[in-house]
């Protein structure tokens, strides 16, 4: 019965497997194979939501399922379904890669399943780059294959140099605290934190969860590859990678105890740039994918901040703001791939009359960016809330208002692209667009969702802190 | 999950009679316009009943909060969501539905996308609302920001004269004013220890230590004080008052600025009394640099609604002064300006509107001899004006008359030199009678019919307010009195 609580892991392995049987033997058919993922990713949320309260250790401690874990496994679960409903049509893509498409979007999802759950130091650290080469294929497969393979291996060297310099952390982290369990580095950690290596070693250790979370200094890839990668995996990877990389990080860190002053001077220094740098950046950006991708690094110094305040609450408003980033990019890469139906890349001019061919899709786009900005009610500020509450539940006054000031920054550039959805007319009449019903329906709920979790965030906050209990 | 309220809730009921509002809208058609205006004046008329209700039916004799609504919303952050009425958020939840009515009213002749327009302008009220009523810090700020973003749109779609411009220098100033409020909500949160976010609980003598309050005051003070138009964060009110589109203008003007104002005061003023002693002197400069500096401003302007625009900041300065004088007859005075002031600002912007329509020019210039082209659309502009002077028999003479006597107590060069900026506002607003409405007529306007006797009504039911409350002061005074002199005799000394 132990097995029960790996379910959700193997139920990805078996339908990774069955893309990878059916990419040898059947021949390409769009809808088939579309409706073939919605379905195992339907059937893999519940299989999710089943395992949800199942708790245990597998595999000599290395592999541990709590809470914690499973409620990230449930999101990214949904996330990969969310992804799926938006691939609809890949035209961005070979028809005879549209089964490895798919092996490796399962196969992802899996390693970061995986990722959530891992608790020793390697078991994470190969889960890591099992996710990382997944997506490293995934941006190369664009058809436009200039444009995707530089995105590809801008994502790869920057990917490697990142784990290699996560594997120099591991080996002093080890080499000074002697630990590769999380659950022993618990206990040993808090003592040795002090210790200048010990810092350096988790710092080192670190940098491979800010490559994913694209924090400074490890950004610099997401601008490139949003931009070079097709629509739909760029937003897989400004959702589920993102909700994955905020659970390992919370997971080690929390690891480190109350932390020692140093370590939360450096993570308040990169939580800093990172959200200066990314707003700022994304003022300037023309193309709405690179716009995203700066946000996405100034959401990764907002997230930053809960983890930084090392209490509980400010892990669960970081587990809370992963649910909310969920949400919000998604939705925007919704209205963006509807939009640019023949899959180009499409810049903010591109928006003009947007309320008028599809106004579902300009609403959702505009609640979906109030969002991000985080203004209330929607469930993007209450994310900021949370993790405010908890920094200054610590005394960071000057972070949360530096935040905050970012906050108007960034509300700027996000207003330029609802002006451009709400204010601008095309320059020469472009037809309405009319999004499938399930599609519209999709937006709908998406809509409903920022603005109720937003409102009643009672529960999920409930879940949220619940999670983190497990830690 | 703990729940009191006593009696029907009507407060919840006016914020749901907007969000109703607001859904039925939705689901309208976009063809069908006359209906899409007649559903939005039937529930902004609910509104404005409702209000006016809870206005006359407060018991002055018990004082206090009444029609408590209170239950917990999130109780790990003790959020609650708790609504009350007293003395000094009655008046303002009574101009809010007066202003939105009128404000319905005067925009029933829009042809341009008028679903997204009513739609969006009922999320803007029930943001007003909310924030009026509100007792609980979290949801001071979400109403806080629901009032806000609905305006970029307001005005960048519907508005005139550099909408964008005007529409992002609002939005962004506004929202500067929340990066300032909510970490120092988070911080007196965090500083309490009592793990709640109701006014009621935190306002308790003793909890926040002095350095506590004096530095969370100026935070405070400023974050709202950008909505109020505090000198000199006021440069995005005049901006944004002539972008707007005129109802737009009259919710802005009339009942926006307020928020800011009215959050000083239940923010700033209720959590922070040491704070606000403390940093009174300079409020008070900064209130009276407001009423110099836009008397003075506004007598060069040649756009009608940027006369109004800067007189708001003038007058809005006169609420500032009365809340810095730190005595119940200046908090007495500034909730009376500000209501004389919402409903006299939503006259005259109203009334620009409707002349704005016709001639497609607010360039003073351009027009002349209105009043004998439109005699009687000219009056309600020139009622709006003596308004604004001060003239007695109308409301804003109670509202400047009980500030200034307080001020000149207290700070009597600051109180006098006010005054005679007053004198200015005067000025301007006579020159601009003169050269709007009398003087030689243009022939270009000479066809241009007058005002109808329906397109009359919301004026009218401004001008009725404003005598209403003009020879009958004590409706208002009293009422608010029941909540300011208890808080002031409760402050320490």
């Amino acid at each position: 019965m132990k097995w029960m609580a790996f379910a959700p892991e193997i139920y990805y392995l078996l339908a990774a497997l069955w893309f990878l049987v059916l990419s040898l033997v059947a021949r390409p058919d769009a809808r088939r194979e579309h409706l073939t993922s919605l379905f195992l990713a339907v059937l893999g949320v519940i299989v999710c939501l089943a395992a949800v309260k199942s708790e245990g250790v597998l595999f000599v401690n290395a592999y541990r399922v709590d809470l914690f874990s499973q409620v990230f496994k449930v999101m990214l679960s949904l996330g990969l379904f969310l992804i799926v409903c938006i691939c609809g049509q890949l035209t961005d893509i070979k028809e005879r890669n549209r089964h490895d498409f798919y092996v490796l979007l399962f196969v992802c999802t899996l390693a970061m399943m995986l990722l959530v759950s891992g608790n020793h130091l390697l078991t994470i650290y190969i889960s890591l780059e099992l996710s990382s080469y997944s997506l490293y294929i995934l941006v190369a497969l664009r058809r436009d294959r200039d444009f995707g393979l530089e995105a590809g291996i801008k994502y790869f060297l920057v990917g490697i140099f990142a784990s290699a310099v996560m594997i120099f952390g591991l080996a002093i982290l080890y080499g000074t605290a002697r630990v590769t369990y999380l659950d022993e580095m618990m206990k040993v950690l808090p003592e040795l934190i002090n210790r200048p290596a010990v810092i350096i070693g988790l710092l080192l250790t670190l940098s491979g969860f800010f490559f994913k979370l694209a924090v400074f200094p490890f950004h610099i890839w997401a601008p490139d590859v949003y931009q070079g990668s097709m629509n739909q995996v760029a937003a897989y990877i400004a959702t589920a990678s993102k909700v994955a990389a905020i659970a390992v990080l919370a997971r080690v860190v929390a690891s480190a105890g109350q932390g020692s002053t140093y370590l939360i001077h450096v993570l308040v220094v990169l939580s800093i740039v990172s959200m200066t740098i990314g707003n700022l950046a994304a003022i300037v950006q023309q193309d709405l994918k690179r716009l995203l991708a700066y946000s996405t690094i100034a959401h990764a110094g907002y997230v930053l901040i809960g983890i930084l305040s090392m209490n509980s609450a400010g892990y669960a408003g970081a587990v809370f703001y992963a649910m909310a980033l969920l949400v919000m990019k998604f939705t925007v890469f919704l209205v963006v791939v509807e939009v640019a139906c023949d899959g180009r890349n499409i810049q903010i001019e591109h928006l003009a009359g947007l309320h008028r061919r599809s106004p579902m899709l300009a609403l959702a786009l505009m609640v979906s960016l109030f969002s991000l900005a985080g203004i209330p009610p929607t469930i993007g500020f209450t994310g900021k809330f949370l993790v405010f509450v908890a920094a200054m539940e610590k005394g960071y006054f000057t972070l949360v208002l530096i935040a905050m000031i970012n906050v108007v920054v960034s509300l700027y550039y996000y207003l330029l692209v609802i002006k451009a959805a709400y204010l601008l007319e095309p320059k020469e009449e472009l037809p309405p667009l009319r999004p499938s019903p399930p599609i519209k329906l999709l937006s709908c709920v998406m809509v409903v969702v920022m603005i109720v979790a937003g409102l009643f965030p009672y529960y999920l906050i409930e879940l949220a802190e619940a999670a983190v209990r497990a830690l | 999950m703990q729940v009191t309220y006593a009696g029907f809730p009507y407060l919840s009921a006016i914020l749901l009679c907007c969000v109703v509002g607001l859904l039925v809208i939705i689901f309208i058609p976009e063809e069908r316009k006359t209906l899409i205006r007649w559903v939005s004046a039937i529930f902004s008329g609910i509104t404005l009943v409702l209000s006016a209700y809870l206005f006359f039916a407060y018991d002055k004799s018990l004082g206090g909060l009444q029609f408590v609504e209170r239950f917990q919303w999130v109780p790990s952050l003790g959020i609650h969501y708790f609504n009350a009425a007293d003395g000094f958020n009655l008046p303002n939840l009574f101009l809010t539905g007066i202003v939105f009515f009128t404000g319905v009213l005067t925009m029933w002749g829009l042809e341009m996308r008028v679903k997204e327009f009513y739609a969006l302008y009922f999320l803007l009220v029930a943001g007003v609302f909310g924030l009026f009523m509100s007792m609980d810090l979290f949801f001071i700020f979400i109403w806080y920001d629901v009032s806000l973003f609905p305006m970029y749109l307001l005005i960048a779609i519907w508005g005139s004269t550099r909408k964008e411009y005007g529409a992002m220098k609002l939005t962004l100033y506004l929202l500067a004013g929340s990066a300032l409020i909510l970490p120092a909500i988070i911080y007196l949160f965090a500083k309490s220890g009592l793990n709640t976010f109701d006014i009621v609980s935190l306002m308790q003598p003793g909890i926040f230590s002095s350095d506590q309050q004096k530095f969370a005051f100026p935070l405070l003070y400023l974050g709202f004080g950008i909505l109020a138009g505090v000198w000199p964060f006021h440069t995005w009110s005049p901006v944004g008052h002539v972008a707007a589109p005129t109802g737009v203008s009259m919710v802005h003007a009339g009942v926006l600025m307020k928020i800011g104002a009215f959050g000083v005061l239940r923010v700033a003023i209720f959590l922070c009394p040491e704070g606000w002693k403390y940093w009174a002197e300079l409020m008070a400069f900064l209130a009276a640099a407001g009423i110099i500096y836009g008397a003075l401003v506004g007598l060069r302007q040649t756009d009608l609604k940027y006369v109004i625009g800067y007189s708001s900041v003038s007058h809005m300065g006169i609420v500032g002064l009365g809340l810095s004088t730190v005595t119940a007859e200046g908090l007495n005075g500034a909730v009376f300006q500000m209501f004389a002031h919402g409903v006299m600002t939503a006259l005259l912007f109203s009334s620009v509107g409707y002349i704005y329509d016709r001639t497609h020019t607010k360039m003073i210039p351009e027009l002349g001899g209105l009043s004998r082209i439109m005699p009687v659309a000219s009056a309600y502009f020139i009622v709006g004006a003596l308004a604004s002077m001060g003239v007695p028999g109308l409301a804003n003479f109670w509202g400047e008359l009980m500030v200034f006597i307080a001020a000149i107590r207290v700070y009597p060069v600051r109180g006098i030199v006010a005054v005679l900026a007053l004198v200015v506002t005067a000025l301007f607003m006579l020159r601009v009678v003169q050269k709007t409405f009398y003087g030689p007529r243009h022939e270009r306007y000479a066809q241009l019919p007058d005002i109808s006797f329906y397109e009359s009504i919301p004026r009218m039911i401004l001008i009725l307010v404003l005598v209403l409350f003009g020879l009958y002061p004590s409706l208002l005074v009293d009422l608010i009195q029941t909540a300011s002199i208890p808080f002031m005799s409760g402050l320490p000394r």
